[in-house]
């Protein structure tokens, strides 16, 4: 970053050299008051619809990760070629660049690792300004895993999620911070990475720390002021329905839940569709007997007031980490003849489910990996658990099946895209000692690295069954993208950035950015009548157009 | 089984919050060996003096509320978003011009006996358009939430007199035509190719420099001069008393 500042420093002094410049001579203008970004949230609840603008988190909110463009094309997508690449400098080890720019009439705005921010010019990958939050030293979560999944935008202001469990308002034009709220004490865990969700005038946001004593909660606070409108504490406090789920009020209160993945909506039924994480301690349970409602679970949530409307929990009484905080895939899917109205989610316990998003009712739920944890569930939608300790074969890793890396799906092909993990591990509980802010993942995990790989995998949603799947040499966390155009595009551990052919899986393009591609998901956006693909990768973000012609 | 290790990437131990103390905190030599240091490589921006003159005052930092850890961490990562560069220097070099910026360092001074809240209204009239305070004003000028801070009363009253003087980077003026449309703004980066601009009407637009007609930098700061016809003396001291009171260190949060 400074060296480019340096370089604007030096181009501006030479700028008088140069021919093609004209020293200035008219008067200086009247100052015109700024104009407003024109994002409202009519815009948001549109999606798409506008080819230039990506303006929330998954496109739009749905969460399909679905595009309508169609200018790149499987028979065009091999000239696929980098346009620019905009290095951050900030980088999170052993972690990814997870974010999902924002593409708003020719600027990006981007986050980055360890709270960095930008807009950047979305013709040259050129920074308009930087932010950077001033950290505390003694993160805890955060310092683990010190990465940021977007931003969320509405009118002038961007918002974002901090490391220290804060969330902040940008104004888009400087990166000044407008206003600050405190979401939860990060000195006991608390951490904030995902990209906020705008739903009218209030941005909905979750908080991560399930590795710790925490008790998870879903935010809603006022877009123009940051006072909270809401909270909905994800474990019932005492007396509360679900609250018989833990054994006694003190394993309840650190629960764990956390909500650390953007959800979705639905306009209609002004439901927010949000997961939750693992319960606390991770993988020993021998202090939380029960349950442990509504951890590991999605919950359907009245946007206005924050009430739960239904749960449908995933992994019951988890002993995995396998947190359910998964992008909600909504959509309208065939079933018994007709179009119901459906949520699906690919989850880290290895099960593929498809639930009416009115109800919370099951309407299909299958492996979508090799898991033995379970083959089946019962009528409600329980596992009929198998081996649920890895005592009897290898179990899926605590990263899961897949993880919070967004899927993608197609509504005319009915085809949902996952990134699996095929991995082996055995599991050993450890009671944790708690200590206030000190990390209790009451346990450790085995992985046999020789008995692993990955597989993007397209899964009809009508029946669950594969019909295809492109395998990986290692299980990874790319997130993934489809188009109308019938392309998919996603990523590997390796650092490779793929499209494939959304019929059949066949990889038509390829393009080796250098490191993994983890945890984030691609986006695309017309500029200039030219539609770009974005990924980011390591500490860069890359933007991929046609040829000019 | 072959190759089983032990997962640790997921769960490592977090780092162990310390506050850190300058070792050289109060020896003589360090603090005299830090001044030349600071005059070598910070003064330029800073002042000899560390009372400002294109970058902050930095006397009055620990007034502030700036620690020697915090200080340290700012030379060694720079500051984003300014011409402020992180240092790659030794720690103990760091430490020297720490602890020499601790023994200038100063109580709150006041900038102004004026009137603040004189100094308010003026400021909401003819300011706030172009500078924010807090989450209120304009975002074409700098920041100005903890100028009372950064900057010394005589620059202060350099910036509202004479405001083309100095003109931070990230806010010099620029004047083009872009497909017949004249545009104005300051520029907030460029290359030899193309020019990111925050237009007056508060548009941030990316250009390629070969498809723009004009492209005209200007040594003016898009900011009006207060000379003393515009703004009067006792003005002048409302104002600089209210800019005085712009000290907010914290984060802003609630």
């Amino acid at each position: 970053m400074q060296t480019a500042l340096r370089a604007v420093t030096v181009s501006i002094a030479f700028s008088g050299l140069l021919p093609a410049i004209v020293s200035a001579q008219s008067p200086s203008a009247p100052i015109a008051p700024a104009a407003p970004s024109g994002v409202t949230a009519a815009d948001i609840r549109a999606g798409l619809a506008e080819p230039t603008r990506w303006l929330t988190f998954s496109g739009d909110y749905t969460g399909q990760r679905h595009s309508p463009l169609t200018q790149i094309t499987p028979r065009n997508v091999g000239s696929l070629s980098p346009q620019w690449t905009f290095q951050t400098g900030s980088y999170a080890r052993g972690r990814g660049f997870e974010t999902t720019p924002l593409a708003v009439d020719g600027v990006l705005y981007v986050t980055g690792s360890n709270n960095y921010a930008w807009a950047v010019d979305a013709r040259t990958g050129r920074p308009f300004w930087e932010y950077r939050r001033t950290l505390p030293t003694n993160l805890t979560y955060g310092a683990l895993a010190p990465v940021n999944r977007g931003f969320a935008i509405l009118g002038d202001l961007l918002y974002m999620t901090t490391l220290d469990a804060h969330l902040l308002a940008l104004d888009r034009r400087t990166g000044g911070v407008v206003w600050d709220v405190r979401l939860a004490d990060y000195r006991q865990g608390y951490a904030a990475t995902l990209a906020p969700l705008v739903v009218d005038d209030q941005v909905i946001v979750g908080i991560g720390g399930g590795e710790y004593a925490t008790r998870g909660f879903l935010d809603s606070y006022d877009a123009a002021t940051g006072a909270r409108r809401w909270r909905l504490y994800t474990v019932p406090g005492p007396g509360e329905p679900g609250s018989n789920t833990w054994p006694n009020v003190e394993a309840a209160a650190r629960g764990g839940g956390g909500t650390w993945m953007t959800g979705s909506y639905d306009p209609q039924l002004k439901l927010l569709y949000w997961g939750t994480g693992n319960p606390n301690p991770d993988i020993y349970s021998g202090n939380r007997q029960g349950d442990n409602l509504y951890t590991a679970s999605l919950l359907a949530v009245d946007a206005k007031t924050g009430t739960m409307r239904w749960h449908f929990q995933f992994s019951p009484h988890d002993t995995h980490d396998w947190d359910a905080n998964h992008v909600p895939v909504l959509a309208e899917v065939p079933f018994g003849g007709k179009p119901r109205h459906v949520v699906m989610v690919a989850n880290r316990n290895g099960f593929f489910y498809v639930l009416d998003r009115v109800t919370g009712e099951l309407l299909l739920g299958k492996p979508f990996t090799a898991t033995t944890w379970a083959r089946e569930l019962d009528a409600n939608g329980r596992p009929i658990v198998l081996n649920a300790d890895g005592s009897s074969g290898c179990l899926p890793d605590q990263w899961g099946g897949t993880n919070f890396n967004p899927p993608a799906f197609n509504p005319k092909l009915q085809l949902f895209f996952v990134n699996a993990r095929e991995t082996c591990a055995r599991y050993l509980a450890q009671e944790p000692q708690y200590v206030p802010g000190e990390i209790t993942p009451g346990g450790v995990t085995w992985i046999d690295r020789d008995k692993q790989f990955g597989a993007l995998r397209a899964i009809d949603a009508r029946t669950g069954e594969m019909k295809w799947e492109f395998r990986y040499p290692q299980a990874n966390l790319a997130g993934v993208m489809s188009t109308a155009a019938g392309l998919v595009f996603s990523g590997d551990q390796e650092g490779n950035f793929i499209a494939f052919d959304a019929a059949n899986g066949r990889e038509l393009w390829h393009y080796q950015t250098g490191t993994s591609i983890w945890g984030a998901a691609p986006m695309t956006y017309m500029l200039d009548g030219r539609q770009q693909v974005l990924i980011a990768s390591g500490a860069a973000l890359i933007s991929f157009a046609l040829p000019q012609r | 089984m072959i190759g089983i290790s032990l997962l640790v990437c997921a769960w490592a131990t977090p780092p162990a919050p310390a506050q850190q103390v300058n070792p050289f905190e109060g020896d003589a030599a360090a603090v005299t060996a830090g001044g030349a240091l600071f005059a070598g490589r910070c003064a330029d921006c800073h002042g000899a003096d560390a009372r400002g003159s294109r970058g902050p005052d930095l006397t009055q930092r620990w007034a502030a509320g700036a620690t020697a850890e915090s200080t340290f961490a700012t030379i060694r990562r720079g500051v984003p978003g300014s011409i402020m560069p992180p240092s790659a220097a030794p720690d103990h070099e760091l430490w020297a011009i720490v602890a020499w910026l601790r023994s200038i360092s100063v109580a709150p001074q006041l900038v102004s006996s004026g009137d603040a809240t004189r100094g308010r209204a003026l400021f909401a009239a003819q300011c706030q358009q172009c500078h924010r305070v807090g989450a209120q004003g304009g975002s074409l000028g700098p920041d100005l939430t903890q100028i009372g801070l950064t900057r010394s009363r005589e620059a202060l009253v350099t910036a509202l007199r004479e405001p083309s003087k100095s003109v931070q980077a990230g806010f010099r003026t620029v004047e083009l035509v872009n497909r017949g449309e004249r545009i104005e703004g300051v520029i907030k980066a460029e290359d030899a190719f193309s020019i990111q601009v925050l237009t007056v009407d508060g548009r941030l637009l990316g250009l390629r420099k070969a498809a723009l007609g004009k492209v005209a930098p200007r040594a003016e700061s898009l900011m009006p001069a207060f000379s003393a016809d515009k703004l009067g003396e006792s003005e002048l001291e409302d104002l600089l008393a209210y800019l005085g009171t712009l000290r907010d260190t914290g984060t802003g949060a609630k």
